[in-house]
């Protein structure tokens, strides 16, 4: 599980002891995230237990737009600056033309100081990773 | 209650309502007409800043075109003037503020759940209560969300996601079967229990629609259920808040009633929370009078503090254990 943290490290520069308070747990390709409390509850099946932190694929690891907007305040590294209506068309599903100093591969998109999720960058594209379910104007 | 002068405005206003409905309500809620009125009005929006992720200054900052009027009894809570697209706004999408009802934001307010604590949510879908009780906590310790049906399971999720909700143990069970489980082990337990929702009402005419004293009696049936269930989980000492969005009675004293008939160690706590404009309970109802301790459960009138109608009772398990150490 370390690892996983430790690429979050690496890629985005989140300190892995920002994640020292909180416990996670692994269920397939998921890790999850929540206090201990939360995490250890295991005197019935609940659904779910905190919130996703990431996803494991086979050559990458992607972190989720859910958790990146708690913890991706701490991000140093591969984040990229829009505006709000830029931050509206990629959570509304599209890509965007976007001229930025970061490595090709997953970054976070921040409006102002929030992160608003995850996105996958190929310059000068960047595509959107986030949940679709919520329409913004 | 209905005085003279007022009758030809309730006889306009009542149009709307089943005529059986005045004639149940009519009989014990003070000031009907306003009652009426107040039912008749559209409901103004209301916002509670979500602390986990945003501050008051920076979701007012953010909001600032939507005329925000800080609410008197929650200061981190707002009626919005211009609420128009407020759902689809980014800083709902990065679930800096929520959208509640404002008196549906009173009973996780009267239960105060404390940081570290074990808390239960045990009808929490679609979650503006559990995502409220979350940042109340801090986002420490553990508050165990509960609710049976599939396809509201689903929007709490969402919920509990866009809030940050590092706390929360979703789980989608029966509540008297989740108690069982959990008996004695949680520090604070909220019934927000499914119920008729006279209470809203003002948002929708939905509940008129379908609207019976059949429907009531059912309901009354599955909330005496809940509210054992929801005291079978407490520890001793423990506290729980039962709540409705009705004012049935037979939904509301007459439910704080059936717990009380049958748990000698529950105890009904008065409620305080200053700047909200409550009514006391009743104390009888159709020819039942209820234990004495029922009054100090509290009605909330849509035209008091122009919300929905609510009602909340603050129950307390009674630790009747010796003292250690005796």
């Amino acid at each position: 599980m370390r690892d996983h943290l430790r690429v979050l490290e690496s890629r985005f520069g989140i300190p892995a002891e920002v994640f020292e308070q909180f416990a996670t747990r692994a269920e397939q390709e998921t890790v999850f995230i929540g206090t201990r409390e939360a995490l250890q509850f295991d005197e019935v099946r609940p659904l779910r237990r905190g919130i996703r932190l990431l996803r494991i694929f086979p050559r990458s690891i992607k972190p989720t737009t859910w958790a990146m907007q708690l913890f991706g305040r701490y991000a140093r590294r591969n984040l990229i600056d829009v505006t709000a209506e830029q931050a509206a068309e990629l959570i509304n599903g599209s890509q965007i033309r976007i001229d930025a100093d970061v490595e090709d591969g997953f970054v976070l998109i921040r409006w102002q100081r929030y992160v608003v999720g995850v996105g996958l960058y190929h310059r000068p594209v960047l595509k959107s990773h986030i949940p679709r379910n919520r329409p913004v104007d | 209650m209905v005085g003279r002068a007022s009758l030809t405005g309730v006889v306009r206003l009542s149009r709307r309502f089943p005529r059986e409905f005045i004639t149940r309500y009519g009989q014990f809620i003070p000031d009907f007409d306003s009652f009426l009125d107040a039912m008749c009005r559209p409901l103004k929006r209301t916002i509670r800043v979500n602390t986990i992720k945003a501050t008051r200054e920076e979701v007012c900052e953010l909001l600032a075109d939507a005329g925000l009027e800080p609410l008197p009894w929650c200061d981190i809570a707002f009626s919005v003037n211009n609420g128009a697209g407020l759902g689809r706004r980014l800083a709902h999408f990065l679930g800096l503020f929520y959208i509640q009802e404002a008196a549906s934001m009173v009973p996780p307010l009267v239960l105060g759940p404390r940081p570290g604590e074990r808390v239960l949510d045990i009808a929490a879908a679609p979650g503006s209560k559990t995502t409220q009780m979350a940042a109340m906590m801090e986002n420490t310790g553990l508050l165990i969300a509960n609710d049976p049906s599939p396809q509201r399971i689903r929007g709490l999720i969402g919920n509990i996601d866009r809030a940050g909700c590092l706390n929360v143990a979703v789980c989608r069970m029966g509540g008297v079967s989740l108690a069982k489980l959990i008996a004695g082990s949680c520090d604070r337990v909220l019934v927000d229990a499914p119920c008729s929702s006279e209470g809203t009402i003002r948002k929708s005419n939905e509940a008129l629609a379908r609207w019976s004293v059949r429907a009531i009696e059912r309901f009354s049936r599955l909330q005496q259920g809940l509210i054992c269930a929801g005291f079978q989980a407490l520890r001793p000492g423990g506290m729980m808040v039962y709540s409705t969005c009705t004012v049935a009675p037979e939904e509301n004293e007459g439910v704080v009633a059936h717990l009380l008939s049958r748990h000698p160690d529950a105890e009904v706590v008065e409620v305080e929370l200053p700047g909200l404009v409550t009514r006391p309970a009743l104390t009888e109802w159709s020819g039942t009078v209820f234990p004495e301790g029922v009054s100090r459960c509290r009605r909330i009138l849509p035209q008091d503090n122009d919300t929905e109608a609510f009602f909340v009772a603050l129950i307390k398990k009674r630790d009747e254990r010796p003292p250690q150490g005796s």
